[in-house]
């Protein structure tokens, strides 16, 4: 849990945000949001609606142009980078190309939060062999991860995100290049990571992950919220008419 | 060791792993670098203590019209003195001179029997105190004594003088040229060994900083990567410094020039200043090189 929070407003509070790409690409147009601690939520959208810079404006990766966003606390507008790198300690982001190092193992790349927030080494150990089984990867421990298949990486990547133990998840396409028994499976480790605590955000537009789930979905089409199916009723501004 | 160090040296052995090539690279040049400022160093430090040496022997000799009376002799004593400071003056009289020459002759005595015993000057020695070993202050003393009344002639080996005080003046330039190639190819070698592993590790550089690493986790290890250099680096220069050091005095012992030259190694003290100062400026040459090429 981040230590800033308290548990009685939105752990993610999004508020007229607004970010353009030069020359004047609009990515997000004055959208606002609010997630509850321990929520999953769907964002979906055709490529290019925006789903990808919401979770990079969340995870500090970008800033807004215009607009607030409070994530566990922090007011990222006025963030440090202290803070910044303690923030990020606890997000753990799938991202859509993976950012996997290929020179390293899967053991490696998959400790590699753990080891920046100085983690036991047994506990780093017993942790990362959990999620090797969870991803059904436990018998490539030791190969370079240049040599997995794309599905396999990807896999690797759900694991690196997950291994912290993270407040928040952000999957950028999490099933994107996987089977539909392995994209099961992970959804099953998003839940599971989801009821040790996490928050989890999934972009996608893989549709068979989100059909028969009882979980918030909101659509983004050209930046905007065009659609939402909740699961409880939310505030949601910035909604196409 | 705690956690951290152990992240940390975890790292910094990932990192040599990785750029082993420019490592090495990097190593070698840092050790020849060292090997040659302290070798110049070496032979300008047993030139200074040689030349303290022959100051302890060097003597000027006033060759004289004629031989000094004995009643002279204070007044004599008391004007040299009055000009620098010395430590011993003694009179030769001709047929001192003479018996002097032939002990040095030995065997070949014989050469003298057709000369007289009063063929040589009378003399006198002057053996100065050891705060006269400049040789401009020689040669002042020198052409003072030259005034002294009677004096013919004033010598002290000038000529050899000259040349061993030019000589040692021209290893101080060198060892202050080879000092600035030490500090220019050290940090310019560590700055862009870390420059290369900065680029080559550029994208793992991005997802640390993705997963909250710290500016301190990112930085150590390459920090550590100098100060590994620096050790290694100048260590092995001072092996091998040691190594020519230990050979040159097994082949090279022996008389002339070498007998004066009593080749004496580095104190411990001047190894650890140069192995501290290298590492300094390994240590420095990594930081500027994170400060400049890495997006903190």
């Amino acid at each position: 849990m981040l230590k800033s929070f308290s548990e009685d407003r939105p752990f993610i509070d999004i508020t007229k945000v607004t970010k353009v790409y030069p020359p004047d690409i609009i990515a997000l147009q004055n959208v606002s949001l609010s997630v509850d601690l321990g929520e999953i939520l769907f964002l979906t959208g055709m490529s290019g609606a925006g789903k990808t810079t919401l979770l990079k404006l969340i995870c500090c990766m970008e800033t807004p142009n215009k607009g607030l966003i409070d994530v566990g606390g922090y007011d990222l507008s006025k963030i440090s980078a202290s803070q910044i790198q303690s923030l990020r300690q606890q997000i753990g982001v799938v991202y859509q190309d993976f950012k996997i190092l290929p020179r390293q193992t899967v053991f490696q790349n998959i400790a590699m939060p753990m080891e920046v927030c100085f983690t036991n080494v047994k506990d780093i150990r017993k942790r990362v062999d959990q999620l090797l089984e969870s991803i059904k990867l436990t018998h490539k421990r030791d190969t370079v991860a240049g040599k997995l298949s794309r599905g396999e990486q990807q896999r690797v990547a759900i694991a690196r995100a997950a291994s912290n133990s993270p407040a928040l998840i952000l999957a950028d396409e999490p099933t994107g290049n996987l089977d539909a028994e392995i994209s099961e499976e992970i959804m099953k480790l998003f839940t599971e990571l989801n009821a040790a605590g996490s928050t989890v955000i999934i972009a996608t537009h893989d549709e068979s992950i989100y059909r028969n789930t009882e979980h918030r979905r909101i659509e983004l089409e050209h930046g905007l919220f065009s659609r939402q199916t909740q699961k409880k009723q939310l505030s949601l501004t910035g909604l196409m008419s | 060791m705690s956690r951290q160090t152990y992240f940390f040296l975890k790292q910094t052995a990932r990192n040599l792993k990785q750029s082993w090539g420019t490592q090495l690279l990097t190593l070698m040049t840092v050790s020849l670098s060292v090997l040659i400022f302290s070798f110049f160093l070496l032979v300008y430090i047993n030139m200074i203590n040689a030349s303290e040496r022959l100051g302890d022997e060097l003597r000027l000799i006033i060759y004289l019209d004629h031989e000094v009376i004995p009643e002279m002799q204070p007044r004599i004593r008391k004007k040299i003195s009055d000009f620098a400071e010395v430590e011993k003056i003694v009179f030769i009289s001709k047929s001192e001179a003479f018996h002097r020459l032939k002990e040095q002759l030995g065997g070949e005595q014989d050469v003298l029997d057709d000369l007289g015993a009063d063929f040589l000057p009378p003399s006198i020695e002057i053996y100065p105190r050891r705060n006269l070993h400049n040789l401009t202050q020689i040669k002042e003393f020198s052409d003072y004594l030259a005034t002294l009344p009677g004096a013919q002639k004033v010598q002290f080996g000038q000529s050899w003088v000259e040349r061993f005080g030019y000589f040692t003046e021209l290893m101080r330039v060198i060892v202050m040229l080879s000092g600035i190639l030490l500090i220019l190819a050290t940090v310019f070698m560590v700055s862009a060994s870390i420059r290369l592993t900065v680029v080559a590790k550029e994208a793992e550089l991005e997802i640390l900083r993705l997963v909250g690493a710290t500016n301190t986790y990112i930085q150590t290890p390459l920090l550590i990567e100098g100060l590994l250099q620096g050790i290694f680096g100048s260590s092995l220069g001072l092996v091998l410094l040691y190594s020519i050091f230990l050979w040159t005095k097994m082949h090279l012992h022996g008389p002339g020039l070498f007998s004066v030259l009593t080749l004496q190694f580095f104190p411990v003290s001047t190894t650890v200043m140069i192995i501290a100062t290298a590492i300094l400026l390994c240590t420095g040459g990594s930081f500027a090189s994170i400060r400049k090429y890495m997006r903190i």
